[in-house]
């Protein structure tokens, strides 16, 4: 556990029953450190310092953006970079307390014959959508995740696994394996998060959209299109998105979206 | 001396007749050029320190020594027989006080509290009351229930397919609409569907029962705190002299919380049979599954007009989805009595759902009517086109439209005017864009009624310290009304009103109030306080006069003095006061009928300039100008506050609030903030907020109420201006990003 | 398990339950009911309290992990808080004043780290903090002028 915002509630809807909880905030892994050109972020460093943070502000303005407009103000206080990373689907099923989704070990995905109007723009076995800020800001900035099992670290993405019937997880983590660190080799050129809501604020993002150039790479993520983050094909954003029945909007949002950030990152520096 | 007359009273559009004992009241009414001090001045909370102090006790903190917790088993299914459960399981838990299911407790509202056959998902199927909360979980884990699904209804037209009305649909015709339609020069036909609105008080619903031999006694957040003691009476046979209800402070309604409702009687029923103490707080789920809503309904209208705007005939129907619950709120009353129409066909089809029970939202039926009215009056508007603004002026009435009554008093175009001149409407045009964000303005017209009555009870007594003490029988939400009161005695007794010590909230304290709803409460309630007040001062200044050998006609109380009219005596009022030792002077007043014959209503406009954001499909709510005519303002600092909470929810209902239930379950999938998005901080626009009304002058004391009037047309007048910033119309409410991007993909 | 922890400048020592909240260790163990539960999921803010000097949500904090750990609730007085306390009457700063304890720590997490916010900072800070009866105009107000009287 880090901050707990999810895990407290998931436990409070009977989602994710545990005899016990380990707090992961004295293992000292709380710092951000602006070394070799690069950036190392401790797991349990928070939204908020994230946001606060000015070396980071200035060099990566995407996880800037993304940590800056996360959920609420004291939700970024309690959570933490892993945690949010790490966080559950937002889906009204798999919240349902009465219902047991596919994803959570049942036989029926309710939001495909339900009400997915904010569902993913993919089809599959679960339709629900990746919901993290800084999962998208971070694989933009194609970054490393380093695990207490696996200190040489992994790509981003690689901490993520497609749901399938024998296993409903989306982490690929084992067993009492937790993440230490997201560690950034490079600085991008420039770098920018463009994302849309419900309100004008605390929102959980209906989609995000990073965007980040180094040199003449352009590397593009989107949250909130499909199940896991994903990257995005600047020149054919929709490219494997064909949409559902409810949420084919999302396609025009998120071209939108694309085409707004990448302007941003092709425009400029910062 | 005291006597009963026979009045007409309007409540929420529902008009009743009623006996009412009145005091005959000597007290001198207020000029209607003059507002005497500190009526009209801005006045902070007397609640304020409580409040923000942290140490105001609401019914969610009350702590009574063996308290126990409760917890509701609710049906996860929208329609179903409880086949088995396990009550003496539960019983077995430790901790766990009571146990009770189905048919163990009174009715309410006709139907089971705790039932067999739930109705809808959220429905109350049994209770346990436990030594703590986490008792009572292990409780209601015991409990085991088995359940038979059966099929269910909660689409709006499948419930209207299957012609299961609530109460009967109505029908009301004036004219000959289909004669009119015929020679009409232009028919529009438009269609609005708006979506179910949940009040989400931040306080939830709740109750602490303690049923004692002597009688009961319940801590309720309600609106109503005598409401809730004829129901409780009624519930179980007691004299409604031994209920006391009490409810110090209270965190919001909206109209959620008449009575004690359900929480309360199932309170008090475990405390009965516990012996002990009880409390039940809902949770946020509960109260999104069971505490009410607005109605969701889908409006049509077909309208015929002569090519200046003139309205000839209107045809309306409105369909309302009851879900289980509440009554037929005036949907199509603006529709009827809003405009100068001569022919009007009103229907109006309450059916019945598998959902919990409707309840009134500040200004139910109005609110969602009005939002569809005042935009077919712009699709008119713009077939014709004709500034929206002089259609709404070219069809304005001097009289009721429905039954010929003259109104007490009416400044519907001056609000126009005033709002236009605000907003700059002239030049509403030269907004609007082309790029990203699209800008416009819209306008929407405000009817309600307002004029409160009797009965209502006010007593005022001052001691020796000088500092007086109001009693009333009402309770305050937060709207502000007690500061109110303490003004409205300011003014008699000459004293600060920080100097007046309010009570209220309790049934023993003092005589009947008015519930707080209908915008009514100040309108009924002020011109008791105000007698009752005129009642100590005449005494004191009787007093003063034998003690200062002056003519109690010379002698005034005017900033905590008694002064003579020559200026030769100034006094300290406590100089008076402290001969009385420990007795007090005590006068009672009482609420006089309004007159009769004539029509009270609340009028006003309100124009919106929004943005909106075509790439993100996001609506920003820029700018709010709210002109209303709601009578003589005792506290403009509360009046304005008022204002802007009303035109928030306006704004959430038209962006972003909206139940959404699960066609396959039947179950809510947006029962917390979550998924249900109420405005932020983040969400509020500027509000130019301004009143025409001066004092009504056949109203007592000139006030009409304010409570639903800035609500009223705020959706309207967005809905509106999204129109004219996009140049097409959404005809389903809240304007979410996914609504505005599919009607630009469509465009 | 025993925790201990210091609220409002008062070293207690309490046994919490091991899922229990740090709003139920508040209103219930200590009877500080300033502190308000709306939403008991952490998505309303009201009981924002303040646990080593950061704005959090009590409701979603375990009572287990404050061991050690200094709260602040609506009832700690202190100079900046009765500031914001007199800003939010001036400003009619609340109606009900179900939500404004957290409205208020909210407020003094901002202000002891930004003493002097722009119009931006506070919406910002403040949106998460939901007011049903739509006092935000007055709330925003109210917290810049405490800050100017800071």
């Amino acid at each position: 556990m880090g901050g707990g915002t999810d895990l407290v509630s998931q436990q409070d809807r009977g989602i994710l029953p545990a005899d016990s909880l380990v707090d992961l905030r004295g293992l000292g892994l709380d710092e951000i450190d602006e070394a070799d050109g690069g950036l190392r972020l401790g797991a349990t460093v928070t939204l908020a310092e994230l946001a606060r943070h000015e070396g980071v502000a200035e060099r990566f303005a995407v996880l800037h953006e993304a940590a800056s407009q996360a959920a609420a103000p004291q939700l970024r206080e309690m959570g933490t970079v892993a945690g949010n990373l790490c966080q559950q689907v937002r889906c009204w099923y798999f919240r349902h307390p009465d219902l047991t989704c596919w994803l959570r070990g049942g036989d029926t995905c309710y939001a495909q014959i339900g009400d997915h109007r904010k569902h993913g723009l993919e089809p599959g076995d679960c339709i629900s959508v990746a919901p993290s800020d800084l999962a998208a800001a971070l694989l933009a900035l194609d970054a490393v995740v380093t695990t207490n099992l696996q200190p040489d670290g992994i790509p981003l993405l690689e901490l993520y696994r497609k749901a399938d019937q024998a296993n409903r997880s989306t982490l690929a983590l084992a067993a009492g394996e937790f993440v230490t660190a997201v560690v950034l080799a490079r600085t991008p050129d420039a770098s920018a998060y463009e994302r849309a809501g419900e309100r004008h604020a605390w929102s959980f993002a209906l989609t995000g959209v990073g965007a980040a150039r180094f040199g003449d790479e352009l590397r593009v993520s989107a949250i909130g299109v499909s199940n896991l983050p994903r990257l995005i094909d600047p020149e054919d954003p929709l490219s494997g998105l064909p949409g559902l029945e409810q949420t084919a909007w999302k396609r025009r949002l998120l071209s939108g979206l694309v085409e707004q950030a990448v302007g941003r990152v092709r425009a400029g520096g910062g | 001396m005291a006597k009963l007359v026979k009045t007409e009273a309007v409540v929420e559009g529902r008009t009743e007749e009623r006996w009412t004992l009145v005091e005959e009241d000597a007290t001198p009414e207020w000029a209607l050029d003059a507002t005497p001090r500190p009526v009209g001045e801005p006045a902070t909370r007397l609640t304020a320190a409580a409040r923000v102090s942290g140490a105001a006790r609401y019914t969610s903190d009350v702590r009574l020594p063996g308290q126990l917790e409760t917890l509701v088993l609710r049906s996860p299914h929208a329609n179903a027989l409880l086949v088995s459960i396990d009550l003496d399981a539960a019983r077995g838990v430790p901790g766990v006080r009571c146990a009770i299911g189905p048919g163990d407790a009174p009715d309410f509202d006709g139907q089971p509290l705790l039932t067999d056959k739930p109705q809808y998902a959220g429905a109350a199927v049994a209770a346990i009351a436990a030594d703590s909360q986490a008792a009572a979980a292990a409780g209601l884990e015991a409990l085991n229930p088995k359940w038979e699904a059966l099929g269910f209804v909660t689409d709006l037209d499948q419930a209207l397919e299957r012609q299961d009305f609530l109460e009967p649909p109505s029908d009301e015709e004036r004219g000959d609409v289909e004669a009119a339609m015929r020679e009409a020069a232009t028919v529009i036909e438009v269609e609005y569907l708006a979506p179910a609105q949940m009040h989400n008080s931040m306080e939830p619903h709740c109750a602490v029962a303690d049923w004692r031999p002597d009688g009961l006694t319940m801590w309720s957040s309600t609106q109503g705190i005598y409401q809730g003691r004829s129901q409780l009476s009624e519930a179980f046979g007691l004299d409604p002299d031994k209920v006391r209800v009490i409810c110090e402070y209270m965190g919001g309604g909206f109209g959620s919380k008449f009575g004690c409702g359900p929480e309360g009687i199932l309170a008090a029923e475990l405390s009965r049979r516990c012996k002990r103490p009880v409390r039940l707080v809902y949770s946020r789920r509960d109260e999104n599954l069971t505490a009410g809503f607005r109605t969701p309904a889908r409006v049509s209208f077909k309208i015929g007009a002569e090519p200046d705007g003139t309205l000839v005939a209107i045809e309306a129907s409105a369909v309302m989805g009851m879900g289980t619950g509440g009554w037929a709120y005036p949907i199509l009353e603006t529709t009827k009595s809003l405009y100068a129409c001569p022919n009007v066909h009103a229907m109006v089809l309450p059916v019945r759902q598998n959902l919990g029970a409707a309840a009134a939202f500040r200004a139910p039926g109005v609110m969602e009517g009005t939002w569809a009215l005042e935009q077919a009056l712009d699709e008119l508007a713009i077939e014709l086109d004709v500034d929206p603004l002089d259609l709404r002026r070219r069809n304005h009435t001097d009289v009721d439209p429905g039954n010929g009554r003259a109104y007490t008093s009416k400044r519907l175009l001056e609000s126009y005017d005033k709002a236009a001149e605000l907003a700059g409407w002239a030049s509403r045009d030269e907004l609007r864009g082309e790029g990203r964000i699209r800008r416009g303005m819209g306008c929407a017209s405000q009817y309600w009624w307002g004029g409160g009555g009797p009965p209502a009870y006010a007593d005022v007594r001052i001691g020796a310290t000088g500092k007086p003490v109001l009693s009333v029988g009402m309770q305050d939400l937060g709207t502000g009304s007690i500061t109110a009161c303490a003004v409205v005695a300011a003014e008699r007794l000459g004293v600060a009103v920080s100097d007046i010590t309010v009570r209220a909230g309790d049934t023993d304290l003092a005589g009947h109030g008015p519930f707080s709803g209908g915008s009514m409460t100040l309108a009924s309630i002020a011109p008791a306080v105000r007698s009752a007040a005129h009642h100590v001062r005449t005494q004191l200044l009787d007093l003063a006069s034998d003690m200062f050998e002056i003519a109690a006609a010379d002698l005034d109380l005017v900033d905590g003095e008694v002064r003579s009219s020559d200026g030769t005596l100034r006094r300290p009022i406590v100089d008076v006061t402290e001969k009385l030792g420990n007795a007090w002077v005590t006068g009672v007043g009482s609420r006089a009928p309004n007159p009769q014959g004539l029509a009270v209503n609340t009028f006003g406009c309100q124009i919106a300039q929004v943005a909106v954001d075509t790439l993100t499909g996001l609506v920003t709510v820029e700018r709010v100008v709210a002109v209303h005519d709601v009578g003589r303002i005792v506290n403009p600092m509360g009046a304005r506050s008022q204002v802007l909470g009303g035109v928030l929810q306006g704004i959430g209902f038209a962006l972003t609030e909206e139940r959404v239930v699960d066609p396959t379950t039947g179950t809510v999938l947006n029962p917390g903030f979550e998924d249900y998005k109420i405005p932020t901080i983040a969400d509020l626009p500027e509000v130019v907020c301004e009143f025409v009304g001066e004092p009504d002058p056949r109203l007592a004391l000139g006030i009409k109420g304010l409570g639903e009037p800035p609500i009223i047309p705020t959706p309207g007048a967005i809905g509106n201006a999204v129109a004219h910033a996009l140049g097409m119309r959404i005809r389903e409410a809240p304007y979410t990003p996914r609504r505005v991007l599919e009607a630009l993909e469509q465009a | 398990m025993r925790i201990s922890l210091n609220v409002n400048d008062q070293e207690q020592a309490v046994e919490a339950d091991g899922g229990e909240s740090l709003a139920e260790l508040l209103r219930t163990r200590l009877e500080l009911t300033g502190t308000k539960v709306a939403c008991g999921e952490g998505t309303c803010g009201s009981c924002t309290v303040l646990l080593d000097g950061r704005a959090v949500l009590s409701c979603l904090t375990l009572a287990a992990a404050c061991d050690g750990a200094v709260v602040r609730t609506v009832e700690s007085g202190g100079p900046l808080l009765e500031r914001l306390q007199q800003a939010f009457t001036a400003e009619d700063g609340f109606q009900c004043g179900f939500c404004t304890p957290g409205q208020l720590m909210s407020a003094v997490a901002l202000l002891e780290r930004t003493p002097h916010p722009g119009r931006d900072e506070i919406v910002q800070a403040m949106s998460g903090n939901l007011c049903r009866c739509g006092a935000y105009e007055g709330i925003g107000r109210a917290v810049a002028r405490a800050a100017e009287g800071g």
